[in-house]
């Protein structure tokens, strides 16, 4: 499939998420989007699917605690915290935090799906306006591997010497070096794109295949997803 | 003043970077159509600021104060942006993962050629000439985020050679490649029929190319000759960069550091990247890992310092390990010198100013590591990993970068700390290193051994 096609698609199954308030359809979704990301390289998808997957677990752990309703059963009463109010957990509140959950997964897995299987190159290629645009969204997009491969440039670097990174704090020593490798980067990925040639006027496009029946139908198919979700589910 | 017939004027170019000491004093020189320059001197005596004037980058994109004339091609660099200049010149630059910007390979090298206004029926075929003349053909659908350095390096250059550029500025554009691989785009080079200036250390390469030399230090050029006159002048005041390698001294051993056995080891099922490998290192010993892009040096250098587990086969270490990864400049973690090397050594400062002192950077203790030369940071993470004298120091690539005076004098540095009582395995393309043997990794996955003694 095109992937321009295929990016409409995955941004009406995350438009869908959003719109529905059935947890079924919500779960069908995110699952859905789950069996998709796991068609890419297992090497790749890992930080994708951790951070789609917990964020999701999250809300759904931790919004009980945080959102009060009062319908509902109650299955758990806490004390009364200081702002926060009382604590406790009600069925409506499970099932909502259940909703929002997934939501959350969903969009994450839709995201997911989009960085590791979509060719962003054709996508900038067909963006008819906003080139630029589409580029920097693509180089964004490209920002999570790199950074990625520099974390674990750093943590071998740090280990190569002999020296043990323990917790979150050893860690998080890590996080300055990386922000000031990635912005070196960007200045030299500038100057690389300025040298060859990028912002003159007049290019052109490599010649692409043309959409094939079933980006057609992806097409229908995205808008029908985004309709349902919006009028019946 | 631009020559008539020359493709390149410079006229008193000088040009120093936002707060810095000048990087070109009084530069001039012109360059023939055709012609292939190559670019010798040492690590920050001025090649790449050169190279980015010639491409209109300085002083359009890094600023700074900027004296003299240069003229490509008929267009005054001060008044043309660098995007104007693209196409009439190609760069490639040092590091290509940091020039990479599309997705998929063949795009990578159409991203030129689209900026250029090329007519959209000639990109394809002028991708797959380029591509198939540094041997890259079989990566035109390839992520560009899963290739190896060696093979990202090689679009980088099809990249280049797509434009069919007048003049083509390389800077140490072979760094990455195994010999193969090198004198396979040289070749591509040379066909070309561009002018080419060659910033490259590995100085034996670019002379095979090149027709002429132009040797800066200091900002200034201090030789512009033909080739064989250039030769002449080199053996007597530079003779480090006609040498070939250091010869080893030592030839007793101390007791076994390493003895790995039956080390297997694949990223997919089905691509095996080590088969059976054996590899025992002894105290006192220099060991050499060779082979071509993608043979598993890096693989077999990280499961030696542990940092990844074979799939099957034991390795068994008698001491400390230090493993310093390639382009290790990248991976400094504090915010002075000093303490990045006091890192490993409980921030015993005393012995990390002792490192630094050792590799020539003392003056630079409180300098933050992101502020040195990219040379000069290769050799703080040499430090960064010595001063806790590991019993087998693993070094993947360690000359990168490196001018021939540098890179002799770590050969020094590598023999006496092999003298000491400590062993070494550096993981390599260049030969120019000293090593008391040299095992050859071949690129299918098993271990062919070329066992062989050198340096003497």
């Amino acid at each position: 499939m095109s992937p321009g096609p295929a990016a409409l698609l995955l941004a009406a199954a995350g438009t869908a998420a959003l719109l529905t308030d059935r947890l079924w359809a919500v779960a069908l979704l995110a699952v859905v989007l789950l069996a998709v990301c796991l068609r890419a390289p297992a090497e790749r998808r890992g930080v994708y699917l951790f951070g789609a997957l917990t964020s999701g677990l999250g809300v759904l752990v931790l919004s009980p605690f945080l959102w009060s309703s009062p319908d509902g059963t109650i299955l758990w009463e806490g004390p009364t915290i200081p702002v926060l109010g009382p604590l406790d957990v009600t069925t409506t509140e499970l099932s909502e935090a259940a909703l929002n959950g997934f939501r959350l997964a969903a969009l994450g897995l839709a995201f997911a799906a989009y960085a590791l299987l979509l060719d962003h190159d054709r996508l900038v290629a067909a963006a008819g306006v906003a080139r630029r645009s589409a580029l920097a969204v693509a180089l964004a997009t490209r920002l999570v591997p790199s950074l990625e491969r520099d974390a674990v440039g750093l943590a071998e670097s740090v280990r190569g010497r002999g020296v043990r990174l323990e917790g979150a704090r050893g860690y998080a020593t890590l996080l300055s070096p990386l922000v000031a490798g990635s912005l070196e980067r960007a200045t030299s990925l500038a100057e690389a794109m300025e040298a060859r040639g990028f912002g003159r006027p007049g290019t052109t496009r490599a010649p692409r295949p043309p959409w094939s029946a079933r980006d057609r139908l992806a097409l229908v198919f995205a808008a029908l997803l985004v309709l349902l979700a919006a009028l019946w589910l | 003043m631009a020559l008539a017939g020359a493709l390149v004027t410079v006229d008193g170019l000088s040009f120093s970077y936002p707060s810095a000491p000048p990087a070109l004093r009084d530069v001039s020189l012109a360059l023939e159509p055709g012609e292939v320059v190559a670019l010798l001197g040492p690590s920050g005596s001025g090649k790449t600021t050169l190279l980015r004037a010639l491409a209109g980058l300085v002083p359009h994109f890094h600023g700074g104060r900027f004296a003299g004339q240069v003229v490509v091609a008929g267009l005054d660099t001060r008044r043309t942006r660098p995007a104007e200049l693209a196409g009439t010149v190609a760069t490639i630059f040092q590091d290509p993962e940091d020039q990479v910007v599309m997705t998929i390979v063949a795009n990578e090298v159409a991203f030129g050629l689209e900026n250029l206004g090329v007519e959209p029926r000639a990109i394809w075929p002028r991708v797959e000439r380029a591509l198939e003349s540094v041997d890259a053909l079989h990566l035109w659908g390839r992520k560009t985020v899963e290739l190896s350095g060696g093979e990202l390096q090689r679009v980088c250059l099809a990249s280049a050679l797509a434009l069919e550029p007048r003049l083509l500025l390389l800077d140490e554009p072979t760094s990455q490649l195994d010999p193969e691989a090198a004198a396979l785009f040289l070749a591509a080079v040379e066909r070309l029929g561009a002018t080419v200036v060659l910033s490259e250390h590995r100085v034996a390469r670019a002379l095979e190319l090149a027709t002429r030399v132009i040797f800066v230090d200091g900002g200034r050029i201090l030789l512009d000759a033909p080739r064989d006159a250039a030769l002449e002048w080199l053996r007597t005041e530079r003779p480090r960069y006609t040498e070939a390698c250091v010869p080893v001294t030592q030839s007793h051993f101390g007791e076994l550091v390493l003895d790995a056995r039956d080390v297997s080891f694949s990223y997919r099922a089905t691509l095996p990247i080590l088969d059976g490998v054996d590899l025992v290192l002894r105290r006192g010993e220099i060991v050499v890992l060779e082979g071509p892009n993608g043979a598993g040096k890096t693989t077999l250098a990280r499961i030696v310092a542990g940092l990844v587990e074979p799939d099957s086969g034991s390795v068994e270490l008698r001491g400390r390990v230090g493993y310093l990864s390639q382009d290790p400049g990248r991976y400094l973690v504090t915010e002075t010198a000093l303490a990045e090397v006091a890192l490993a050594v409980n921030r015993d400062e005393q012995r990390a100013r002792a490192a630094l002192d050792s590799v020539g950077l003392g003056w630079a203790a409180d300098r933050h590591p992101r502020d040195l030369s990219s040379g000069e940071r290769e050799r703080l993470a040499l430090a960064s990993v010595a001063v806790a004298e590991p019993d087998l120091l693993v070094l993947d690539e360690p000359t990168r970068g490196l001018d021939p005076e540098r890179k002799v004098v770590l050969g020094a540095w590598l023999e006496e700390y092999a003298a000491s009582g400590k062993a070494v395995l550096v993981a390599t393309h260049d030969r120019d290193l000293p090593a008391h043997r040299r095992i050859g990794l071949s690129g299918t996955g098993t271990q062919s051994l070329e066992e062989a003694t050198v340096g003497v």
